[in-house]
């Protein structure tokens, strides 16, 4: 789900990144006003271990392939919201700025994408009021089933609607939609399994670190009215969800339609023959000059690397 | 990525000393730079683009990464920005360029747009990644207005994730040598090693916090290095701003191709 640079657009970086900030501001104050004096030391070996078990894959049953959690519910469950926020946001930056993974301008839209999404929004309107320390392994699983297929469904709307704000994609808005929102309800699904066991397993042999996730948002009544009020809350989701849905379904051609309308696109790849009287520029020696462009790129390589490697030579028979 | 591959990256990383002697905060403002008038290049004039490599060609050599390496690296990027484009040339039949008897549809043109601008785009952090260190960074980062709060986090995230790849990879190693063969986990068991990583990631916190307090922590790292810019860095970033805003605003492909 990380985003690239080449998908978006500078304004929509500009703006993503201003909210993503903003946001990292608030955490950071959240998390320095906290009365938790460890908290920076479990913050940071958190996300560092977020990181390993990010690429420790479990088999998905019946399918044959294999996946890895993203770690935003559980994050959250141990360290309270807006820390794990901030501990995402991190490993973000480090995916990014160590390992190449998301881009630098797409920063702000992977951290509101990946990180705000699950902490800030399915982990405090899902999770918290739910479940109340001990539950069962059922209910810690189906609760994070939920909160994580939240997480991500709006993680991937927000792709969507990211990449589209851009002018990146010829694909529809809607159509888009019905290609990404699909796949994450499944990945939300595995990812909730996964982070529901992981938390059954911690809470059976060491209770008292789940609760003790409070920074930023006072402690945890998860009451039976703050439940009622959650279902109320997400049934109208639903409703309008399904509403959404149906218009978006009657809006565009249903899935197999689109497929094979898609397939039979792929005859017409080959370059479209248009009549000779439309009006359209030559644009042969426009394409003359990118071939030449990529040329003189390829020139600019080879002096680059003999100057460079002679210098250093030099500098290394100078010494 | 593999536990072990990431812990050759880092180690690759933590070893690599670069060629250029200029201030992170400079690096990572060029970086920015470049980033912007590249991406804000229109999707329709991939002309344009071919020249923005300019940039990671230059400071790749002259960090003595080599333009081969970042090139080769940055080719990972291309299954995701094939995945959106793909169907650019599928939608959009427009014509866009006549050349010669073939005519190519403003859908090829954009998708060629989208393929070129991952490409610089990864390579321009690839050159930033190789030509400095996290650490530097981190400081830089740190210098520029982010709060100490996030500038500790990301050092201690990054000095733990070697750790605690080490503590996975023998978690790993250990289950794979009684697995007779297989290689993914099923849910249940993958779900009590990963239960037993994270419980033990707590307890070292907890032992690293007290550490941290015996030696006086007071909520932030002190940085070792002392950052002040010369002349050098300046140069670097007005010439790189200089240069980004020609290669934005001068269309050297038609330029060429006038010529040609």
């Amino acid at each position: 789900m990380h985003m690239a640079d080449a998908l978006v657009s500078p304004p929509v970086a500009a703006v993503a990144g201003a909210v993503a900030v903003s946001l990292l501001i608030v955490a950071t104050r959240k998390v320095a006003r906290s009365k938790r004096t460890d908290i920076i030391p479990m913050m940071g070996v958190m996300g560092a271990f977020v990181f390993a078990a990010q690429m420790i894959n479990f088999s998905i049953p019946g399918t044959g392939s294999s996946g890895h959690i993203i770690g935003g519910i559980l994050l959250a469950a141990f360290l309270g919201p807006w820390a794990a926020y901030l501990t995402l946001c991190s490993v973000l930056m480090i995916q990014c700025l160590v390992f190449a993974d998301g881009g630098l301008m797409a920063l702000g839209c992977n951290m509101i994408n990946m990180a705000a999404m699950s902490t800030l929004v399915a982990y405090p309107l899902i999770y918290r009021p739910l479940v109340n320390y001990p539950a069962s392994a059922a209910r810690l699983v189906t609760v994070t089933v939920l909160a994580s297929v939240a997480g991500l469904e709006l993680g991937a709307l927000l792709v969507s609607a990211e990449t589209e704000a851009s002018g990146i994609t010829a694909l529809p808005l809607s159509r888009f939609l019905l290609f990404m929102l699909p796949i994450h309800l499944l990945i939300g699904i595995c990812e909730g399994i996964a982070t529901g066991l992981v938390l059954a397993f911690v809470q059976r042999y060491n209770a008292s670190l789940l609760t003790g996730a409070t920074v930023g948002w006072g402690a945890m009544p998860g009451s039976r009215r703050r439940r009622r009020r959650v279902m109320w809350i997400f049934g109208i989701a639903a409703l309008v969800l399904a509403a959404v849905f149906t218009w978006v379904a009657s809006a565009s051609p249903d899935g197999l339609e689109w497929s094979i309308e898609k397939v039979a696109g792929v005859a017409e790849l080959a370059p479209a023959k248009v009549p000779s009287t439309a009006f359209m520029p030559d644009y042969g020696s426009h394409f003359a000059g990118i071939v030449g462009g990529v040329l003189v790129m390829a020139m600019l390589w080879a002096i680059t690397t003999v100057i460079f490697r002679l210098r250093r030579l030099h500098h290394k028979y100078n010494e | 990525m593999s536990l072990q591959s990431a812990l050759i990256t880092l180690n690759s990383l933590e070893s690599r000393r670069s060629a250029l002697r200029i201030d992170s905060r400079f690096q990572i403002t060029v970086t920015v730079v470049y980033l912007v008038a590249m991406l804000s290049v229109p999707l329709a004039d991939p002309g344009r683009l071919v020249w923005m490599a300019v940039y990671p060609i230059v400071m790749a050599e002259a960090s003595g990464t080599g333009y081969g390496r970042v090139s080769l690296k940055s080719l990972w990027i291309l299954p995701l920005v094939v995945l959106v484009g793909a169907f650019n040339p599928l939608l959009d039949h427009s014509p866009a360029w006549r050349i010669g008897p073939v005519t190519v549809s403003m859908g090829w043109v954009t998708f060629l747009s989208i393929c070129l601008r991952g490409l610089l785009a990864m390579q321009a952090v690839l050159v930033l990644i190789y030509s400095t260190g996290f650490y530097a960074i981190c400081v830089a980062l740190g210098r520029m207005g982010l709060p100490s709060v996030l500038t500790t986090q990301l050092l201690m995230v990054y000095r733990y994730i070697s750790v605690l790849l080490q503590e996975a990879i023998s978690m790993d190693r250990a289950r794979a040598a009684r697995g007779y063969g297989r290689r993914s986990y099923p849910l249940r068991l993958w779900a009590t090693m990963v239960g037993q990583l994270l419980m033990r990631s707590v307890e070292r916190s907890q032992r690293i916090h007290r550490a941290m307090l015996a030696r006086g922590f007071n909520g932030s790292m002190p940085a070792s290095t002392v950052m002040r810019s010369r002349g050098a860095d300046w140069c670097y970033l007005l010439l790189w701003t200089a240069v980004c805003a020609v290669l934005r605003f001068v269309d050297f492909s038609a330029i060429l191709g006038k010529l040609l």
